[in-house]
């Protein structure tokens, strides 16, 4: 049923949920490992009990844990008390194979999914989901990179450049050369276990110009240059398997700096102490989750899209960031997010002009084979 | 009424431990086999491609250096404490033998986590080198192959310790007071009359330790730091990170066939059923 390439990056979606778990510390541990080992399981939620869900009530489902709730009362319950509508958001995890299976077996529980660009290509493709309704969805209030036929962005992450000031004498890496110079800049790095958001940086720091990064990679020789330069670095990499670990890589001063979610860095900045914690989006690789409709949704498409336009509301936005870190998709919510967190906003007008968009088609094409040289670059 | 005879009333009593392995063991490792072949197409694609893979091989080398490396700590540390507990402690014998067992009542995990508060950067040994001005930059503990087979040296030393003792214990002292009593010196016979008859838990020892040490995954995933991959590591990640449980599966395959022959070399050399099976 999912013999296809997802390149959509569910793991950052758990991490936010986890994020937030961490940050409000209110437990919730065991109903969230009952749903991620349910959707580990592929089992699709029970299809009996909600199966006809009214017309009058809108499903949202995203990936589980504390975020199901800050979701839940961020953007569902404002809009029941808007509209009278009651929204649940359900946290079993909508990934593309599920959706997929939900439609084709013509019980359809859920109404609005919280997706990635990669999935709903390919959801597109097998002609599962709605075409968004641009009368209803507002095209204006959406980033234009994320605002797609049959996706809409929802909120935004980055791949950021993170240091310690402290451990480089004083001094911060202003770019991803800075970043493989390591005479100037001694001390450990940490990159992603994988190439994602990875192998960007390294053909930057190649001097190559931000938006010639993903044509440059294209090229075969391209692509073996960004790999050799994590050979060259690699005695000063630990590698992240988990937004966690990378946290913990800083927390511990395991690294002087890193290319880590800017979901990470948002706490980050709240636990290093004064001048112990630098973060740059220069150079940094944004990526938008999408909100999707599967075909036949109960609520039926307009309530669908009603939610979704609803959530694209500045301020609604604005308190998400503020609570899970992720980005507003809305970049006129830019202009209302506090002071001291604009730094941290992924997609805030000077942060959005220096990072490049995640190319979705390149890793469809090449992440398997880039996984495996980038492997081989860090061990062999 | 007619009496079961002797051969069925045991089959009987392995019956249930048996069904389990062939249902929760058997039957599961022969699913991985077949994924191996037939993911994502029929034929030996993922074999193939893991021979043609300079990473995967990487990976297999690291194991096996990892493995060996291990093993020898463990077998020098190893038979030096088994050596003590046998010949010279008496009173304290029992103490000794708890805190080698000790460790075996703590998860490997949060072992492996205390190495990590032990070896960090800012980790107890470096803040305590440098606050006492031995060294100025912090050494590089962990996140390397260092770090990995200390830790690992540290899990596995139960299992070196424990058989070579077990071997002592039968060596009679009688022996060695023979050799001195014929005027040899007292290195002359250890080395001539004691260590010779220890051999056979040596080996068992070793065996025990090496093959343990192979899929080993914990520690490694821990303190390596992503770049002292052990190929369960490696397994973990083509399966989690990539989906490609093919892959994963010939990796894991191979791991398997690479450790039934490191046992079949060793079966050359050592008695496997009295080095596993009989304890005295």
């Amino acid at each position: 049923m999912t013999d296809f390439q997802d390149t959509t990056d569910h793991e950052v979606k758990a991490d936010m949920a986890e994020i937030a778990a961490h940050k409000y510390r209110e437990g919730r541990l065991t109903r969230r490992g009952f749903l991620s080992a349910m959707a580990a399981l592929g089992i699709l939620p029970a299809l009996g009990s909600k199966a006809m869900a009214q017309a009058n009530e809108i499903v949202v489902v995203n990936w589980g844990g504390r975020a199901s709730e800050v979701l839940q009362e961020v953007m569902a319950d404002t809009y029941t008390k808007e509209t009278g509508i009651p929204v649940t958001v359900d946290g079993s995890g909508p990934s593309g194979g599920k959706i997929r299976a939900m439609v084709e077996s013509g019980a359809v529980v859920w109404d609005v999914c919280d997706s990635g660009m990669g999935t709903a290509l390919i959801l597109t493709e097998q002609g599962v989901i709605q075409p968004i309704n641009y009368d209803i969805v507002d095209k204006s209030k959406v980033l234009d990179q994320a605002a797609y036929s049959h996706g809409v962005g929802n909120y935004v992450y980055s791949y950021v450049m993170a240091s310690n000031p402290k451990l480089l004498g004083g001094n911060a890496p202003q770019s991803w050369e800075d970043v493989w110079n390591t005479k100037d800049f001694p001390g450990m790095r940490t990159f992603r276990k994988s190439v994602r958001g990875m192998l960007e940086s390294a053909t930057m720091a190649q001097g190559i110009p931000a938006e010639e990064v993903y044509d440059v990679l294209n090229t075969e020789d391209g692509l073996k240059a960004g790999i050799d330069k994590f050979r060259q670095l690699r005695e000063n990499i630990i590698v992240w398997g988990s937004g966690s670990a990378s946290q913990n890589l800083f927390l511990q001063e395991e690294v002087a700096i890193g290319n880590i979610w800017s979901t990470r860095a948002h706490l980050l900045r709240d636990q290093m102490e004064d001048g112990s914690f630098e973060v740059s989006f220069k150079g940094g690789v944004i990526a938008p989750g999408v909100w999707v409709v599967p075909n036949n949704n109960p609520a039926g498409s307009d309530e669908a899209m009603k939610f979704i336009a609803h959530a694209q509301d500045p301020e609604l936005q604005v308190q998400w960031l503020e609570m899970i870190g992720s980005g507003p998709a809305n970049p006129q919510a830019a202009e209302l997010v506090p002071a001291e967190l604009q730094k941290y906003n992924p997609s805030s007008p000077e942060n959005l002009a220096q990072q490049i968009f995640y190319n979705d088609e390149w890793y469809a094409k090449n992440q398997v084979r880039a996984e495996e040289m980038y492997v081989d670059a860090l061990i062999n | 009424m007619p009496r079961l005879s002797d051969t069925w009333r045991y089959w009987f009593l392995v019956l249930p431990a048996l069904a389990i392995m062939i249902i929760f063991y058997i039957w599961p490792l022969v699913g991985i086999w077949q994924i191996s072949v037939t993911e994502p197409a029929l034929g030996l694609d993922n074999y193939t491609r893991m021979f043609e893979s300079s990473a995967v091989t990487t990976s297999f080398v690291i194991t096996f250096r990892i493995a060996f490396l291990t093993t020898i700590g463990c077998l020098i540390l190893g038979y030096s404490v088994a050596y003590v507990i046998s010949n010279f402690a008496r009173r304290v014998k029992p103490l000794m033998v708890a805190l080698v067992l000790l460790p075996f009542w703590v998860s490997v995990l949060i072992r492996s986590f205390s190495w990590i508060v032990l070896l960090g950067r800012s980790g107890i040994v470096n803040d305590t080198l440098r606050g006492a001005g031995i060294i100025d930059a912090p050494l590089k503990l962990m996140h390397n192959e260092f770090g990995v087979i200390l830790a690992m040296i540290h899990v596995m030393l139960p299992f070196a310790v424990l058989p070579i003792m077990a071997n002592m214990r039968g060596i009679s002292p009688a022996y060695v007071d023979a050799a001195r009593g014929l005027g040899a010196s007292e290195l002359t016979a250890f080395r001539k009359v004691y260590f010779p008859q220890t051999l056979p838990g040596v080996m068992s020892g070793a065996l025990l330790v090496f093959v343990l040490s192979l899929g080993f995954y914990i520690t490694p995933a821990l303190l390596g730091g992503g770049r002292v991959l052990m190929i369960s590591e490696y397994i973990t990640y083509q399966i989690q990170e990539f989906l490609n449980w093919g892959l994963g599966s010939a990796l894991s395959v191979a791991l398997l066939v690479l450790t039934a022959l490191v046992i079949l070399v060793a079966a050359r050399f050592v008695n496997l059923r009295s080095a596993l099976l009989e304890r005295n």
